[in-house]
């Protein structure tokens, strides 16, 4: 779900791509606090492996494909902030090294699936957690993956209606239900994904950001 | 948000490296081995530039990118051709986003 160049009107790639850039200079801003010094390898993991996920289309019914996005799947691992700054990096690389995205279109890319995508997600995970009392987090995890995807096309299909490419219901509901159905793969990818590499947070202290609070001490438990 | 005090109860990301080890493995994998056979059809929003026939919009603003459509120039073998530039790709955006993080977040005290 990368916009191309020329699918945005001037009006709209303009305004996005100063949006775009502001949304990011943000979300590297809130990284700082967001993502404790431990977690850096593992984020940075985690974008190349959500960038060669990306190139992995799998078919869907009716001669389309699908592909995996990752923004809620960095979003439950690293935070919202976060997810939209390794989002924002991938963006870029597809766009400059493979012309996969539009340049013009980069800041409409960052502001729908680095920002919505990431936020939806984390919001849609925190929500079902606390709906579920932490149970039932493979339910959590699809459910926001299937949101977060879902929203991320439903944001594209409205700067393509402002720009005027398609009547505003047709694009709309395209893409909404394209996407309902490619979000179940999201959603399965991700659910894998989060509870493999999530665990209770009493284990070592190498790994977790509780080394910000106080409990500094090396292979103790944290307070 | 994420990284809070350890109450328990709280998920955050494994310290097991094994697993992190794995999905390395597995992003090198997927970029260089699995790319080549990635579907080709069109995904979500190129069906659905299709189907509503805006598709003709899409204007190539200079093409300067030296890998476009995920192929590097110049090898005779088309899933060579794809599966070197995931391997590049993934490769690139671990080291950029490690040294960017690294420089962002600070280290404590």
């Amino acid at each position: 779900m990368h916009i191309p160049d020329g699918y945005l009107c001037t009006e709209v790639w303009t305004a996005t791509s100063v949006a775009g850039a502001a949304a990011a200079a943000c979300a590297l801003r809130r990284t700082r606090t967001e993502l404790s010094r431990p977690q850096v390898p593992a984020a940075a993991l985690t974008g190349a492996f959500i960038f060669a996920a990306q190139m992995l289309n799998f078919p869907i019914d009716g001669g389309t494909s699908g592909h995996f996005l990752g923004s809620a799947l960095a979003a439950i691992l690293f935070g919202p902030w976060t997810a939209a700054a390794i989002m924002t990096a991938v963006l870029i690389l597809q766009s400059v090294l493979f012309h996969d995205g539009g340049i013009t279109a980069l800041g409409a890319n960052i502001l729908c699936t680095a920002v919505i995508g990431s936020f939806a997600g984390y919001g849609v995970y925190k929500a079902a957690l606390r709906l579920m009392k932490g149970r039932l987090r493979a339910v959590a995890s699809f459910a926001a993956a299937w949101v977060s995807i879902v929203a991320a096309a439903c944001g594209v299909a409205l700067l393509l209606a402002l720009s005027g490419a398609a009547a505003p219901g047709a694009v709309l509901g395209a893409m909404f239900g394209w996407h309902a159905l490619i979000g179940i793969g999201e959603g399965l990818i991700t659910t894998a994904a989060a509870l493999c590499l999530t665990e209770r947070g009493t284990m070592r202290a190498r790994s977790d950001g509780s080394f910000r609070d106080g409990a500094r001490v090396r292979g103790g438990a944290p307070a | 948000m994420s990284g809070g005090p350890g109450r328990s109860g709280e998920y955050r990301i494994t310290g097991n490296r094994r697993k992190w080890a794995a999905l390395a493995v597995l992003t090198l994998a997927a970029a260089g081995l699995l790319s080549p056979w990635a579907s080709d059809r069109p995904d979500g929003l190129e069906r659905v530039a299709e189907d509503l026939g805006f598709v003709g919009r899409e204007a190539a603003v200079p093409a300067f990118s030296p890998m476009p459509d995920y192929e590097v120039a110049g090898i005779p073998w088309e899933a060579a051709r794809t599966g070197l530039a995931g391997l590049i790709g993934a490769v690139v955006l671990g080291v950029v986003l490690w040294s960017m993080l690294r420089a962002l977040v600070k280290k404590e005290r």
